[in-house]
């Protein structure tokens, strides 16, 4: 079972974030205080840990990810604050944090990240062909087939269905997509993703027997053979 | 230094009057000392001058023709009649009797010095001043030649007396004009500070009066008035925008509250909770969006992001934009175009102009109908790298377009959106020194993004 260590005051949010979790299969546990928190993240092992960062008595989540970091420890951290302003997620990332969800939050948003991250944090192998049902890609040249027959896509197209294969099975959210596919840190006001998303299905799910690009309501998109999973605990 | 005292001297109006005073008193001093010295003085060593000819002239005489000529001969000078009011010659035998001359000798002054002196001595029965020069003769006989210096002295007096009233009128003049200086200043500067206490008591109307003169306070006082029209200019912003923002995030914070409300007083509240908890969260998600915006839209103004300005290809931002943006615009219907320049390259922040560009381009496909076209180009121009985006739409009326970037403003309710894209895009635009540009396409519209060219 996998531990996720939450370090929030606020006892509403902790709820929430807590109660999500453990209806994924994890092992959450909150801790409202700062200077415990900095023992109970040092001294044992998490999968995990999401980190507030106004703290009561002035404490910064921020000094307590350091702390961490200068103690080696490489869990991964998912800084939870809202903070929003640029310079205050340059230094959430400065300080060795994984992720950066501003608040308010979608639960579905914040699942999607904590399992993009600890997929980051996994040394894997360098993949140079993945497979999905009867669908072939080469992730070094660039080329896709499905049942055999070449589908040729844009270097953009390509680049979407790549991080929906390194996140197979996941939820990705639109933000998480607009990020790492076109470097983008803001929102557009048209939902631009949506429309290339189902242009890309339609290029890839076309005249196939399964569909392998699925829309989660509410949250965003998932690759897989068997439609969308609630599976958060690999 | 008394109270009154300190008052005064804490004004620099009037310390620098009374410094400039001092300064003309020590002027004044120095010139008349000059003054004095070239006059009084000079006489005195002409007068000197006059003995020693003298003294020598009657030494030789004594030699010459004896001491009975000499005495005669001084006779005759003292007869004559010129300068007898100031002349003084005497002859004192070696047997100590006068043989000749004018004053009442007395031991002090019968003994030969080298150096001429001045005394007080009995000349013609008559008490005086007197600078004397005595010599020894030959046959031993004692000659006395001087020269009375009641006038002189009389001079002297005269011109020292000038010298003190003149030196007094001027110390006068200087602290009455420091006076004056302070007053004068401290009216002209009073004005400015009343402006300073209406103001700091929140009447932000009030202006520092500008006088008739055009000296450096009325200049001063323009320059205040002008930042005084700033200042209130940015708090009638400032005050406009927090009323925009409470009255755009109320209202959807009301509605919510109807929408919770009416369904927790239904009939069967089972049945309508589901929809108005729909509906909260949609709403709720969207006042989300809108604060996020405005924030960013607020740390853009702000400046901050400055401080990490680096080289940016506008080429690069665009064509990502279009790429983000291509996909929309052909399923709307939309043909979407560019031409690149060169090399558009610009000092900045490449998320906020993404930011800008995604913004315009959105704007571009949100107000063109199906069918319609977008083109998007770059240009250098000399100081300048223009981006422009330009759609054959609906446009905005020229009426319309100075309003267009105020915050919430929007063109057309039924289109969706905040009312906010502009604004951020107006926000980037001043944050990297440049402008955005709104122009009739005839029909649709023409946004043109104009930045600075680096080194410009």
């Amino acid at each position: 079972m996998r531990r996720c260590l939450i370090i929030e005051d606020d006892t509403e949010n902790a709820q929430y974030v807590a109660t999500g979790l453990r209806e994924l299969g994890w092992l959450a546990t909150v801790c409202r205080d700062g200077v415990d928190a900095v023992g109970r993240a040092v001294e044992e092992a998490w999968d995990v840990i999401i980190l507030d960062r106004m703290l009561p008595n002035d404490i910064d989540g921020l000094s307590i990810l350091r702390t961490l970091r200068s103690l080696g420890r490489r869990t991964p951290v998912v800084v939870l604050s809202a903070l929003a302003a640029t310079d205050e997620r340059v230094r959430g990332l400065k300080a060795g944090c994984d992720d950066y969800l501003t608040k308010p939050f979608a639960f579905s948003e914040l699942a999607a990240r904590i399992e993009a991250v600890l997929r980051r944090s996994q040394p894997g192998d360098v993949v140079r062909e993945m497979h999905v049902a009867d669908m072939k890609v080469d992730l070094i040249a660039r080329s896709v087939e499905r049942a055999g027959r070449p589908i040729a896509l844009q270097p953009r197209e390509f680049r979407l269905l790549a991080y929906l294969l390194l996140h197979q099975g996941r939820v990705v959210t639109r933000t998480m997509l607009l990020e790492a596919v076109w470097d983008y840190r803001f929102d557009p006001q048209t939902n631009v993703i949506d429309v290339h998303i189902s242009r890309l299905r339609s290029k890839i799910d076309k005249d196939a027997p399964v569909a392998l690009i699925h829309t989660v309501r509410g949250v965003g998109y998932t690759l897989s053979p068997g439609g969308p999973t609630r599976e958060l605990a690999g | 230094m008394s109270g009154a005292f300190a008052r005064w001297w804490s004004s620099i109006a009037f310390r620098q009057a009374l410094i400039f005073g001092a300064l003309v008193v020590l002027t004044m001093t120095v010139l008349l000392v000059i003054f004095y010295v070239q006059t009084v003085g000079v006489w005195q060593r002409r007068i000197d001058s006059q003995i020693d000819a003298t003294t020598q002239r009657l030494v030789d005489y004594q030699e010459t023709r004896g001491s009975a000529a000499l005495a005669t001969h001084i006779n005759n000078l003292l007869g004559d009649g010129i300068d007898s009011d100031t002349e003084v010659y005497t002859l004192v035998g070696p047997d100590g009797h006068i043989a000749a001359g004018n004053l009442t000798v007395t031991g002090e002054i019968a003994s030969p010095t080298r150096r001429i002196f001045e005394h007080r001595v009995v000349r013609a029965g008559r008490a005086s001043r007197s600078r004397l020069r005595v010599t020894r003769l030959r046959d031993g006989s004692i000659l006395i030649v001087g020269r009375d210096m009641q006038d002189p002295h009389e001079l002297e007096e005269l011109t020292r007396g000038a010298i003190l009233s003149g030196a007094i009128v001027t110390l006068l003049m200087a602290v009455v004009g420091a006076v004056l200086f302070r007053q004068q200043l401290e009216r002209r500067i009073g004005a400015i500070r009343e402006t300073a206490v209406q103001i700091e008591r929140g009447d932000l109307a009030q202006r520092v009066p500008i006088s008739a003169q055009q000296d450096e306070f009325a200049r001063l006082s323009r320059d205040i008035n002008a930042m005084l029209d700033r200042i209130h200019a940015l708090m009638e912003g400032v005050r406009h925008v927090s009323n925009t923002i409470a009255h755009n995030i109320r209202t959807p914070l009301s509605r919510v509250l109807a929408r919770l409300y009416t369904a927790q007083n239904a009939a069967d509240p089972v049945q309508a909770l589901p929809e108005a908890v729909g509906f909260a969260i949609a709403e709720i998600q969207d006042l989300n969006v809108v604060f996020d915006k405005l924030l960013r839209i607020a740390e853009v103004e702000a400046g901050a992001r400055r401080q990490t300005f680096a080289a940016v290809s506008l080429n690069a931002v665009a064509v990502n934009a279009l790429e983000l943006y291509d996909a929309v615009a052909e399923a709307k219907g939309l043909t979407l175009t560019h031409t690149l320049d060169a090399q558009p390259l610009v000092t900045g922040d490449g998320d906020l102009l993404a930011n800008a560009v995604a913004n315009l381009i959105d704007n571009a496909i949100k107000y063109t109908p199906s069918g319609g076209a977008i083109h998007v180009d770059t240009r250098c121009e000399g100081s300048s790298v223009t981006l422009t985006v330009r759609d054959n739409g609906r446009g905005i009326p020229a009426e319309e377009r100075t309003r267009v970037g105020a915050r919430f403003y929007r063109l057309d309710r039924a289109v969706p959106g905040w009312g906010l894209g502009l604004a951020s895009v107006l926000a980037i635009a001043r944050l990297h020194g440049g402008t955005l540009q709104l122009a009739d396409a005839d029909p649709g519209l023409i946004a043109r993004l104009v930045l600075p060219a680096p080194g410009a």
